[in-house]
């Protein structure tokens, strides 16, 4: 990972962007150059602007101002629909549609007139380490750790090459947050671009490959993950993370 | 229907003495428990039913002139303002953009779009008499129901913005994101007026259908005028609900397919 640009081969790249809603400035100049492969963290304070960066990425908001690029294709040219296709987002709350799981994992895929096998619906399952007798579940019936799976699930069932997780294991119990670290470590070795974004300094340690740190709307440090522990003492990690007072929110 | 206009204002007054009084009480009745329940419509209250009295008796005096009318341009061009003060009325209530041309075309389109059918086909008579008080209750009952559908509208994208945003982030269109939402708003925007359908000459006798009996119409020749005025304001609302959830939704999003949280917040 690194700041320079040469466009052409730009895998994931973000040029001076700024993002502001209100006058109220939430990201400023970032720089930042993302590889094809591995499971980059984006980890600081709250309100450093983490979500919005996510958000920024599946385009369910635009830069006020800046680019960028996805295999080296300006953002802006690439149709909204087929973007989010490429590039799934699974948020912090699972917001499953009412229904059934099997509805909720059939839905993008019939976006785009595909329609799963009952294999490829069971195989969608077991990778979030569920059984197939929840394909015709109520979503309703599921606990907050089942529902967050079947929300991961339903992501992978459009085939995104990049995925956007947003703290999907902030409010879940631990066996559910290591079912969904194992699906994401998976993916990544299957080639499926991991970004997530985390405020657990232990999940940062166990799952990611580079760090990306926004403090306060800004880029402070782009580094790979065994870097950035062996540079840092255990204080200034801890710094990082550390929330923000009221006075420093944005 | 001929209108009485009488002569002598002062036997008026008096005549009409208990009944002002009687609204005043009613009209405080309401405030009261408006203010008991905390639900912040005591000036909302007091503005409109001033207005209206004020408005209604205006109409009353020249109510002869216009049922006298059979200039059909004439009709449509009061048909329209009716129209535009349903929309300057409709639109207080919701401070988002261009709201005013959305009520305006919707409960435009929804009202004359249904007259205008019954004018062709002879159902009612090209009569001041006839197009006013019926346009006027179809105008009416348009705005309320495009009300609806925006209030209910509104409220829902405010609480499933989460499960919007999640059918986006799949690719889905913004069309489809909401359509639970704008078919919901669509049948709470119906469901006042087929209710009062569904108890009609039981439970209601409506204003129309009683004054046409007094004037001397056929009682089944009045009710028969009553259903298709139920069946136009259902039309017309129908018609009026589609095109306010369709440019209202259109507004909602941006050009990218994103959800304009701010217009909403």
């Amino acid at each position: 990972m690194s700041n320079t640009f040469n466009e052409p081969e730009c895998p994931f790249c973000l040029r001076n962007i700024f993002y502001q809603i209100n006058s109220k400035r939430i990201l400023t100049d970032i720089n930042i150059r993302i590889e094809r492969s591995g499971i980059t963290g984006i980890v600081g304070p709250s309100g450093s602007g983490k979500s919005t960066l996510l958000r920024l990425l599946n385009k369910l908001v635009s830069p006020s101002e800046g680019r960028i690029l996805l295999e080296g294709q300006d953002y802006n040219t690439i149709p909204v629909r087929e973007l989010r296709k490429r590039i799934g987002l699974v948020q912090q709350r699972p917001y499953l549609f009412p229904g059934t799981v099997r509805y909720n994992l059939q839905y993008g895929p019939k976006i785009w007139e595909v329609t799963h096998s009952e294999e490829t619906l069971v195989d969608l399952l077991t990778r979030v380490a569920l059984q197939k007798e929840f394909l015709d579940r109520d979503v309703d019936g599921l606990s907050g750790g089942e529902q967050q799976r079947v929300s991961l699930a339903r992501s992978l069932a459009n085939k995104p090459s990049v995925l956007l997780l947003d703290e999907p294991t902030s409010s879940l119990d631990i066996v559910s947050e290591e079912i969904i670290e194992n699906t994401v470590k998976d993916l990544a070795r299957d080639g499926t671009k991991i970004i997530i974004v985390t405020h657990s300094l232990e999940q940062t340690r166990r799952l990611t490959d580079h760090l990306l740190f926004l403090k306060e709307g800004r880029l402070i440090e782009t580094v790979p993950t065994a870097s950035f522990f062996e540079k840092y003492n255990e204080e200034e990690i801890r710094g990082f993370f550390k929330a923000k007072t009221k006075e420093d929110s944005l | 229907m001929t209108p009485i206009i009488p002569e002598d204002i002062v036997t008026l007054a008096t005549d009409m003495f208990p009944r002002i009084i009687t609204s005043i009480v009613l009209l405080l009745i309401l405030i009261g428990l408006s203010y008991w329940q905390r639900i912040e419509m005591e000036k909302l209250f007091l503005i409109s039913f001033t207005r209206g009295l004020i408005q209604i008796i205006l109409m009353a005096t020249i109510l002869i002139v216009i049922f006298e009318l059979q200039n059909l341009w004439i009709l449509y061009i009061i048909l329209l303002f009716m129209c535009s003060f349903a929309a300057i009325t409709a639109k207080r209530r919701f401070p988002y953009p261009n709201i005013f041309q959305i009520e305006l075309f919707s409960i435009t389109v929804g009202s004359i779009s249904v007259m205008t059918f019954v004018m062709i086909v002879e159902i009612i008579p090209t009569e001041g008499t006839y197009i006013i008080p019926m346009g006027g209750m179809v105008i009416a009952n348009v705005m309320v129901m495009t009300t609806i559908v925006l209030e209910r509208i509104v409220a829902d994208v405010k609480k499933s913005k989460g499960i919007i945003e999640a059918a986006l982030a799949l690719g889905d269109t913004p069309w489809n994101a909401v359509r639970s939402i704008t078919r919901d708003s669509f049948r709470a925007g119906l469901l006042p007026s087929t209710n009062r359908v569904a108890v009609l000459g039981i439970v209601t006798i409506p204003g129309l259908m009683s004054g046409m009996i007094i004037g001397g119409i056929n009682p089944i020749e009045a009710a028969i005028y009553q259903v298709i005025i139920f069946l136009m304001i259902l039309v017309g609302g129908f018609i009026g609900e589609l095109i306010i959830g369709f440019f209202f939704i259109k507004e909602l999003f941006t050009t990218e397919d994103q959800l304009r949280l701010a217009l909403i917040n």
